[in-house]
């Protein structure tokens, strides 16, 4: 009996050990009806196929067996976390890698899995484990990433994303562009974004941000528009002012996203917006970050003194600064001083601040090796930049389309190249 | 067809009159020293008529007489319209002006009545007159004659510039260039564009015009070396009212500073006394010492015209001197009647302000340390006052100093290049750092062309809404960082 869900087996199992991995995935791209509508015998299927050998095939039957819609539930859900993580500590890399699609809806799957039943945190090593599988290289960018930031941001328990956002990325995994909606991409950044804020690398965060409104628009996403308005906040508390877009953000978002986020704009200009959109801010869930702002701008203005000024009472602090009190002014100045983000002294005998010179003399060997490091990572990056640069210009294509101008012009000198090369 | 085109450039205008209108519209001139008499005799035509008419609005004590004369100015011409509005604003303004005052009353007796008579005749001739002109064209162009052509369209402008239309003029004006036949002809078409571009405020086609002229090849072969200055101080004036207009007021100061005294007959634009006290305060406004001294005190063309302005000679003199406070003193002394002036009036403010700081600056230049209550006397403010002022100044980067709030004294500030270097550098080097990894990014973006877009769904539902719509409730529900 040669039922098709048989001969989905047997495809598997000679494909696999002939190793012609390419056509078992057209194949598995069109056996999931076949796999859908069997769903009640996959469990055996699964027995019959070998983690290692087969994984292409255990992979496909895992993905049909838990995307199969809610009303069907015959299947027990309970043993899908420990399906997958069996699957993804034991499965061919090699082998998976020609199907990277199928790889991150697995993913995705568990993701959503977890966060239905609110127990993130148990994803977070699989997918560490997943990611690091399937990557080609370390700085390589795949959808998966976007589901360990959830998990991360859900279980509130930000440090196992960071070595993943820490490093730059420089190639993208297939499966995230060509056809594929960019929403796992944005929504990497977008979370990535968040968690940098919550862990207060501002500077990081923003760059987050960034990326995520100057990727390439048809149209605005909602990811875009509530990430534009954490780039304002956090732009807001870094700089103090909302920097301006690169020139090459798409012309549909400038057009759409600064009507859509007024109140954030307003924030800027008046102390009182804050309260005057409340509302909104609430409703977008970034009342803590409005507050840290607001917080950022006394002490921006008070950084600002430390320009101006080598000695100022603190009654004329609080009054430059709006703030309500020499005693406000006072807490605000020392803590800062304990944060390392302004040096000053404060006599409190007549009420005065003495603001003095940063005591970094660019002296000490720690500020030689940072600066040594910083020196080595712009020359990578520079190194980096050059091997595009080589990469592009032996490109046949960009050869083609650069030479292509002047070919009428040079009949007769192509041949004589040809004659040189044939030398 | 005419008519949507007459109104296409006068639209680019309004907003530029409006913003205009805005600022200066707040303020009302009290108590002026101007002899109105002797200032509109300055000028001629559109000049006087908007000059009064700018005094008028800003000015209560001198609204009358202004509209007076401006009425009476504006029955030499056919300007029909500007009369009947003239004479609204005259009812308003003694309307407004009410009772208590004996004097206005006394001058209501022999406020001009509106002449119905005089609008319908002038509209009349104006008409014929306009007729004439027009197939005294035709028949020029009839018989393609260039020269006459080109005084037709002349005369043509003339006369719509005389009716108030003043785009119209300067279509006219502009039409005249295909048969302009030397290069006299192209500069005084040139001039003619450029008059009207001013009333306009259309300040860059003045400099476009003026740059036009003065690179007519045979610019300095025009016979007669008198009239070659006079048409260089009259572009060089037009000039520099546009660059003092667009707020350039270095190039503003420059130009006027190129204007020639005994050729300055320019009253259908400005009078000499105007290019004193622009030229003047411009370039106290932005010249350094060194500059002021060279071009301005010991110009020799340009003293003249400062002979006009005593009082500016004295004010620039005594900021040369270092003695602000009087400078600063005789500054407020003619702000009023500055403010009366319609071209300056926008711009005083800032003016004044770059006056300002440049004396704050130049002050304390030389010192190390300076109390500022000596400062705060030599500039007749508080020492508070002065206080803030400095701060502005140094967080401008404009003052290298640090204030010593406790002692009232600022303090010159002594940079450590070499830690400012290092802070440089290492800042640079974080941003390069941002941006090339930026860059790759966005280079593996496009290479895998990640880009927004609407998948799937019909059409848009809504413009804005995209992929992630779908999605949009996923991140909103995590927004509940731990911050």
């Amino acid at each position: 009996m040669a039922s098709p869900l048989e001969q989905f087996v047997n495809n598997v199992r000679t494909m696999s050990a002939s190793g012609s991995f390419r056509e078992l995935c057209d194949i598995i791209g069109k056996s999931d009806e076949v796999l859908q509508r069997n769903s009640a015998h996959l469990n055996t299927v699964l027995e019959t196929l070998d983690i290692q050998q087969h994984s292409l095939g255990v992979l496909a039957v895992l993905v049909a067996k838990f995307s199969l819609p809610q009303g069907t539930n015959d299947i027990d859900k309970s043993t899908m976390f420990q399906q997958i993580h069996d699957f993804i500590n034991n499965c061919n890399g090699e082998q998976v890698r020609f199907s990277p699609d199928l790889y991150a809806n697995l993913c995705h799957l568990l993701t959503d899995h977890l966060v239905e039943i609110k127990q993130p945190i148990r994803g977070i090593e699989i997918l560490k484990k997943a990611i690091r599988k399937i990557q080609l290289f370390d700085s390589q960018l795949t959808s998966i990433h976007a589901d360990l930031c959830q998990l991360c941001l859900l279980s509130k328990c930000m440090k196992p994303s960071l070595e993943f956002l820490d490093t730059d990325v420089t190639g993208i995994g297939s499966e995230l562009g060509g056809n594929n909606d960019s929403k796992h991409f944005l929504l990497y950044y977008y979370y990535g974004g968040m968690i940098y804020t919550a862990m207060k690398n501002y500077d990081r965060a923003l760059y987050f941000f960034e990326v995520v409104v100057t990727v390439p628009a048809m149209v605005v996403s909602h990811i875009m528009l509530e990430a534009y308005k954490k780039y304002i906040l956090v732009s807001y508390i870094l700089h103090g002012k909302i920097l301006p877009m690169p020139k090459y953000v798409s012309q549909v978002v400038c057009r759409f996203l600064k009507p859509l986020s007024v109140a954030y704009h307003e924030l800027a200009t008046s102390q009182h917006a804050a309260i005057k959109h409340r509302e909104t801010f609430v409703r977008d869930k970034n009342m803590g970050l409005v507050n840290q702002v607001l917080g950022s701008m006394y002490k921006k203005n008070i950084q600002r003194l430390t320009k101006t000024f080598l000695t100022l009472s603190l009654s004329d602090v609080a009054s430059r600064v709006q703030l309500s009190g020499p005693a406000q002014a006072e807490s605000y100045i020392l803590n800062m001083i304990e944060e390392g983000e302004i040096y000053a002294m404060i006599n409190q005998k007549d009420g005065m601040v003495v603001f003095l010179d940063s005591p970094e003399k660019y002296a000490s060997p720690e500020t030689l090796c940072v600066l040594e490091q910083q020196m080595a990572a712009c020359t990578k990056l520079h190194q980096y930049i050059q091997e595009m640069d080589e990469q592009i210009q032996v490109n046949p294509q960009y050869v083609k389309k650069s030479v292509g101008s002047h070919d009428e012009d040079i009949p007769a000198t192509s041949q004589n190249s040809k004659t040189t090369y044939s030398m | 067809m005419f008519e949507m085109n007459t109104a296409e450039p006068m639209q680019v205008d309004v907003p530029l009159e409006d913003n205009e209108n805005n600022e200066t519209e707040c303020y009302v001139v009290e108590n002026p020293t101007l002899d109105l008499e002797t200032y509109a005799a300055s000028y001629t035509g559109f000049a006087k008529l908007y000059r009064l008419m700018f005094v008028a609005d800003h000015c209560p004590p001198l609204r009358l007489e202004a509209l007076k004369m401006a009425i009476s100015h504006v029955m030499t011409t056919y300007n029909v319209s500007l009369y009947q509005t003239l004479h609204k604003k005259l009812a308003e303004a003694v309307a407004s002006a009410g009772l208590p005052d004996v004097a206005v009353q006394m001058g209501s007796q022999d406020i001009p009545v509106l002449d119905t008579m005089w609008v319908e005749s002038k509209t009349k001739k104006a008409a014929i007159k306009l007729e004439k002109l027009d197939t005294d064209l035709k028949n020029y162009k009839t018989n393609s004659i260039k020269e006459s052509i080109r005084r037709g369209h002349d005369d043509l402008g003339d006369h719509y510039l005389d009716c108030g239309d003043l785009t119209s003029a300067l279509k006219c004006y502009s039409r005249a260039r295909d048969y302009c036949t030397s290069g006299k002809h192209i500069i005084m078409m040139c001039l003619n564009v450029v008059k009207v571009s001013v009333y306009l405020q259309n300040w860059a086609h003045v400099l476009n015009y003026v740059s036009k002229a003065e690179g007519t090849p045979d610019f300095n072969e025009v016979p007669g070396k008198d009239t070659n200055q006079s048409i260089l101080t009259r572009l060089k004036c037009a000039a520099g009212l546009a660059e003092l207009a667009t707020k350039k007021y270095k190039s503003a100061a420059k130009h006027f500073l190129a204007a020639s005294i005994d050729h300055c007959d320019y009253s259908e634009l400005l009078s000499s006394n105007n290019v004193a006290v622009y030229g003047g305060l411009c370039a106290l406004a932005t010249f350094d010492r060194s500059e002021l001294q060279k071009q301005v005190i010991v110009s020799s063309s340009f003293k003249l015209f400062l002979e006009l302005e005593p009082q500016l000679r004295d004010i620039i003199f005594k900021f040369y001197e270092s003695k602000y406070a009087s400078c600063l003193r005789l500054l407020d002394e003619i702000r009023d009647n500055l403010l009366l002036d319609m071209y300056l009036a926008p711009h005083l403010n800032s003016l004044y302000m770059q006056i300002r700081n440049r004396a704050l600056i130049q002050y304390f230049s030389p010192y190390l340390s300076a109390d500022m209550r000596l400062m705060a006397a030599a500039f007749n403010r508080t020492v508070n006052a002065l206080e803030d002022e400095l701060m502005q100044l140094i967080l401008d980067g404009q003052i290298q100093a640090r204030i010593d709030s406790h002692n009232k004294i600022l303090y010159a500030k002594d940079v450590d290049q070499r830690s400012t270097t290092f802070e440089r550098s290492l800042s640079m080097g974080k941003e390069y750092q941002r941006r090339t990894s930026m860059l790759i990014l966005r280079a593996a973006m496009l290479k895998n062309q990640i880009h927004v877009k609407n998948t799937g769904r019909d059409t848009g539902p809504q413009i804005g809404e995209a992929p992630g719509s779908s999605t949009s409730l996923t991140p909103r529900t995590f927004d509940t960082v731990p911050l």
